[in-house]
């Protein structure tokens, strides 16, 4: 086994017993990079020569009995929307060429704290407006989408060009990609990652959260990523804890919501057979299922639109005027038109978030976790627009990739996309699970529990 | 509660952008006013609702009781 086929938790275990250096571990990754990017096309930038110099800085560090954690010496990769001193964000953007970051935002810092080593800025769709991230390759097929925003990163950590990756979610694109390329993404609650020094895109909607090759390994991550920040108006009052799940894989007691409306609609058979074999196993495994209703289902669409397309368009107002060409086509005119929309259909989706965060309250008096499938279907291939269901109803890619994600962002619940196999294709497949604002550590038990009573997962089978 | 939806001529979409502060290239009103045209249609769906005295969501808040919690 190669150091960079080690999970977060395995390599900080092989750190901590000084059988595996950070430098041999950084450069096993960037070998890794240099193999499968000619494939994947993850990375906006490489850094190298800085990864080599802050795993050295570990090694001494190690060498001197000096641990800052578990992500001490780990190789990770940031959605290039993240500040990161020194280098660019381009947002995956030409309207970005030239643009450099000062300093960096509250979790790249936080994670150089912690001891983790940025390998490079991974490809977003533009700006994070949209589902396909159109530049990077799905890691289980080249032929089909990474899904997106965030979908760089979710290739990296499949292919093991990145120990774990940070990303960001508006409306799934943290777990979209995580789902559609056979890794695990956790969107936090609303507020409990500060996103100072990241680009917005929806300022209601936005969170950042990491992409791991486990449940654990993003257990491990939270905690670095958690804390106030003062600086992000939404950020939390939080003290970062251990959000290590216990090992064991009882769930005695555990009440888990299996959505009768809504979650299994317009989902492919393949998709719906797996997720629903996974929730049988958490049943295996002790936890009791609960049949539920989700509210507010008709105004989950319009709520996200309402929210997301005039704040979009909002924070690019000074760039929409001055260097419209530089845009691509299909984000600059969702940028266009998001200028049309009155303030009136703003405050209504304003509102009716509120009501749907009241709802969902509800939910959870009478559950733990709720789970669900993450997307609709498998990665589509490139340049597919549009899926038709067995009941002639055809929607584009991007609604379909958005549907069973949004509620999380709109009501600000955390939402953990867990690998649960694939379909007769031998694409990934991913089910979500739902908690309560804050229960992050009972979706980290129930998905490691999962995980633990799977086969242990192969990398993306990639060159 | 019905909500009526008219189409959005070219014209007026290139109207309403100039007066949002946009002026648009001749070549672009046709594609904003048919994706305007498209979230119109789809958040329009939310006037249906009965917000009685339901307040917007916001992120602002001046001082920091609320937010008070350990995870």
């Amino acid at each position: 086994m190669q150091p960079y086929e080690l999970s977060v938790t395995e390599a900080a275990e092989a750190i901590r017993a000084r059988r595996l250096s950070p430098v041999e571990l950084v450069d096993s990754v960037l070998d890794r990079i240099e193999r499968v990017e000619p494939h994947l096309h993850a990375y906006v930038a490489v850094t190298a020569e800085q990864a080599r110099s802050s795993a050295r800085a570990a090694e001494r560090e190690a060498a001197d009995g000096s641990f800052r954690g578990p992500l001490h010496g780990i190789p990770m990769g940031l959605k290039d929307l993240i500040d990161a001193a020194g280098t660019a964000t381009t947002a995956s953007s030409r309207v970005r060429s030239g643009h450099r970051a000062e300093t960096d935002s509250t979790v790249a810092a936080g994670l150089a704290a912690a001891g983790a080593v940025l390998v490079g800025k991974t490809h977003t769709h533009e700006f994070a407006y949209g589902l396909i991230t159109p530049q990077t390759h799905n890691a289980w097929d080249r032929s089909r989408v990474a899904g997106g925003s965030s979908g760089g990163s979710a290739v990296a950590v499949a292919a093991g060009a990145a120990g774990f990756a940070l990303g960001t979610d508006t409306g799934g694109s943290i777990r979209v990609p995580a789902a559609l390329n056979g890794v695990v993404g956790l969107k936090p609650t609303y507020g409990l990652v500060p996103r100072h020094g990241v680009t917005a895109l929806s300022w209601s909607l936005d969170h950042v959260g990491p992409l791991t090759r486990t449940v654990e390994d993003a257990a491990l991550v939270l905690p670095a990523l958690a804390g106030h920040d003062p600086r992000d108006p939404a950020s939390l009052v939080t003290y970062p804890a251990d959000q290590r799940p216990p090992r064991g894989t009882d769930l005695t007691g555990v009440r888990v919501g299996v959505p009768r409306n809504y979650y299994f609609d317009h989902v492919t058979a393949d998709v719906e057979t797996a997720v629903r074999r996974a929730i049988d196993r958490l049943e295996d495994l002790g936890a009791r299922l609960v049949e539920i209703e989700i509210p507010m289902t008709r105004y989950i669409r319009a709520t996200q639109w309402g929210l997301m397309v005039p704040e979009a368009t909002a924070y690019h107002e000074r760039t929409l005027r001055t260097v419209p060409d530089r845009y691509t086509e299909d984000v600059r005119l969702l940028l266009e038109a998001g200028e049309l929309l009155p303030a009136g259909d703003y405050l209504r989706a304003q509102r009716a978030r509120t009501m749907m965060q009241q709802a969902w309250r509800g939910l959870f008096d009478e559950v733990d976790v709720i789970a669900a499938p993450t997307v609709p279907t498998v990665a589509v291939p490139a340049g597919q627009d549009t899926i038709t269901w067995p009941d002639g109803t055809v929607e584009s890619v991007s609604d379909a990739y958005v549907r069973l994600s949004a509620p999380a962002n709109l009501t600000g619940v955390p939402s953990l996309s867990v690998p649960v196999g694939h379909d007769r294709a031998g694409l990934p497949i991913g089910m979500q699970l739902l908690g309560p604002p804050l229960g992050e550590f009972e979706l980290l038990r129930v998905g490691h529990a999962y995980e633990q009573s799977e086969p242990a997962r192969a990398l993306a089978p990639v060159a | 509660m019905s909500h009526p939806l008219t189409d959005l001529a070219p014209p007026e979409a290139a109207r309403w952008a100039a007066h949002a502060g946009l002026p648009l290239p001749a070549d672009r009103h046709a594609a904003v006013a048919a994706t305007a045209q498209h979230i119109h249609a789809v958040v329009s769906v939310l006037r249906e609702l009965d917000f009685a005295d339901t307040p917007p969501a916001a992120s602002y808040r001046a001082g920091e009781g609320k937010s008070d919690a350990a995870v």
